[in-house]
């Protein structure tokens, strides 16, 4: 028990100085970690709103998100999950007519305040990403890429294991570190792509649509994986497979499109947040029911 | 606005929870033979209900294996998922009360051939029998209604029948010390627990009807804690 908590305590000093070099700095209060209210958050939305050229996207988005929580956002095509997940990464950042409104903390701090440094964010904030996309090298030299770029070159190969242990992959791979990446089946690639992620020891893991691409056992492995991951990370991910959500999450956001009068535009709202358990035995919102028992597309 | 669908399953669970709820009916009509049976001793038809109750645990059976392929194929969540949790409960529920009128059904012919040593006895255990077919409608009316107001009322009615049944105890208890007029009181005091069990059964397909309807699981009445 102790020994958990120096190694909490070693990683969350860890989190703090990275967070520090991104130029955030964490405010106390968001170290409580008793009962929900409390406990410590990563993020904290609160009236977030985006819109690509004026049109809103997603509107009026208010809700925290738990450290070492798995968090999942479901609702149908269109009602803003994606968009809303890669705020929290400042990944809209790259598009340049989207605008972010409203206030985003991360561990206190204004993700979007003028002192933070988009690139430091996102090697706090990794992604993973639908479709697995593994760069055009060797497996070794995916995984050490970050690594290597953010000139963390000492005991390398030490690092790439632990990512590739981490990502549950090591046991298929380590016989053949040096093979290309292509080689490796969807599921093993998108592991990959989770070892490449993992290797620049981030704080959070954003996932869009992980298992979309991959087939049943390979699902499995990644769910897997994500339970194990939330031990020390904390875990926002997008998905469409509602049982998916349930399997693998603390707490499920549901969001879902509305429209306005002439149903000229539409945009995604958030519905409701609530323990998973909660939203799929027993949803506050008929709107969530609906969805989540699949009786409106 | 959006367009339902799955509409196959909803209908499908729908179908399933009537043919559930229809069980409630066999065990109505199982009861009103089983009183007619006390009433007049009629051995024959005592054995017709305890033949007929096969109906009954087929229809259980029947439901029972439906819903569990919906819960395999479906994967249903939130109010379907409770609806099928408590489905099942409800057809236990059923299965039981079926078997409580066997019970009593089985106990008539140990009664003899005279006539009852005690009509009073006989008169209770009809008025408990009477009282129970109601409790039975009401948690079948509350349970279509998900009707929460209606369920709890069963409680009130249920402690009718538990207090005819005490009736029917000192009534046993003060027969007298004629050994056959004894033993016929000792069966009918099995007949009699039998009918208060059956209502107690009603009563716990009550208890899911709030289930259904909130989501929390709450004994209305808690035999081991009386309030």
């Amino acid at each position: 028990m102790a020994q958990d908590e120096s190694r909490a305590e070693a990683a969350r000093q860890s989190r703090e100085a990275a967070a520090a070099r991104a130029g955030i700095a964490v405010r106390p209060e968001f170290r409580s970690n008793s009962g929900y209210a409390e406990r410590e958050k990563v993020f904290e939305l609160k009236g977030v709103d985006v819109a690509y050229s004026g049109v809103s996207a997603v509107k009026g988005v208010s809700m925290e998100i738990g450290r070492n929580d798995v968090t999942a956002l479901i609702g149908p095509s269109g009602c803003g999950k994606s968009t809303l997940l890669r705020c929290l990464n400042r990944m809209n950042d790259l598009i340049p007519s989207a605008e972010v409104s409203g206030q985003l903390l991360y561990h206190g701090e204004d993700l979007y305040g003028p002192g933070v440094d988009p690139v430091q964010v996102r090697k706090l904030i990794g992604m993973v990403f639908q479709k697995p996309n593994p760069f055009p090298k060797s497996i070794y030299d995916n995984v050490a890429f970050g690594p290597r770029v953010l000139g963390r070159k000492d005991d390398l190969d030490a690092t790439v294991e632990k990512a590739l242990r981490g990502a549950a992959l090591w046991d298929e791979v380590k016989d053949r570190l040096d093979d290309n990446a292509f080689g490796l089946s969807g599921g093993q690639q998108q592991r990959l792509c989770i070892a490449r992620c993992i290797a620049v020891e981030p704080d959070v893991i954003l996932m869009d649509e992980p298992c979309s691409a991959l087939d049943p056992i390979s699902t499995g492995k990644i769910e897997d994986l994500m339970i194990q991951l939330k031990d020390e990370f904390s875990i926002v991910i997008v998905t469409h497979n509602m049982q998916q959500a349930a399997r693998v999450s603390d707490r499920t956001a549901f969001l879902m499109v509305e429209l306005d009068a002439d149903e000229q535009n539409r945009w995604g709202r958030l519905v409701e947040y609530d323990e998973t358990e909660r939203i799929f035995t027993n949803p506050t919102d008929k709107r969530t029911e609906d969805y989540v028992s699949g009786k409106v597309g | 606005m959006a367009k339902a669908v799955r509409v196959y399953y909803q209908e499908e669970l729908e179908a399933l929870e009537a043919s559930a709820l229809e069980g409630l009916d066999m065990v109505s009509t199982a009861l009103d033979r089983t009183m007619e049976a006390v009433e007049h001793q009629d051995v024959e038809l005592a054995q017709l209900v305890v033949a007929d109750d096969d109906r009954i645990d087929g229809r259980y059976l029947e439901v029972h294996q439906s819903l569990i392929t919906l819960l395999a194929t479906q994967s249903p969540v939130a109010t379907d998922l409770r609806l099928i949790s408590a489905l099942l409960h409800v057809l236990k529920s059923i299965e039981r009360m079926g078997d409580q009128c066997v019970n009593v059904c089985k106990v008539i012919p140990l009664s003899g051939n005279a006539p009852p040593a005690d009509p009073e006895m006989v008169k209770l255990i009809l008025t408990m029998g009477g009282h129970t077919k109601t409790l039975i409608a009401q948690a079948k009316r509350a349970f279509e209604d998900r009707n929460v107001e209606m369920a709890r009322d069963l409680v009130r009615r249920d402690d009718v029948v538990d207090n005819l049944n005490r009736e029917c105890f000192h009534l046993a208890l003060a027969i007298g010390d004629d050994v056959d007029k004894r033993e016929w009181a000792m069966t009918m005091l099995l007949a009699a627990r039998a009918i208060e069990r059956t209502a107690d059964n009603a009563v716990d397909i009550g208890e899911q009807v709030a289930f259904v309807v909130t989501g929390l699981f709450r004994e209305f009445e808690d035999a081991s804690h009386p309030s």
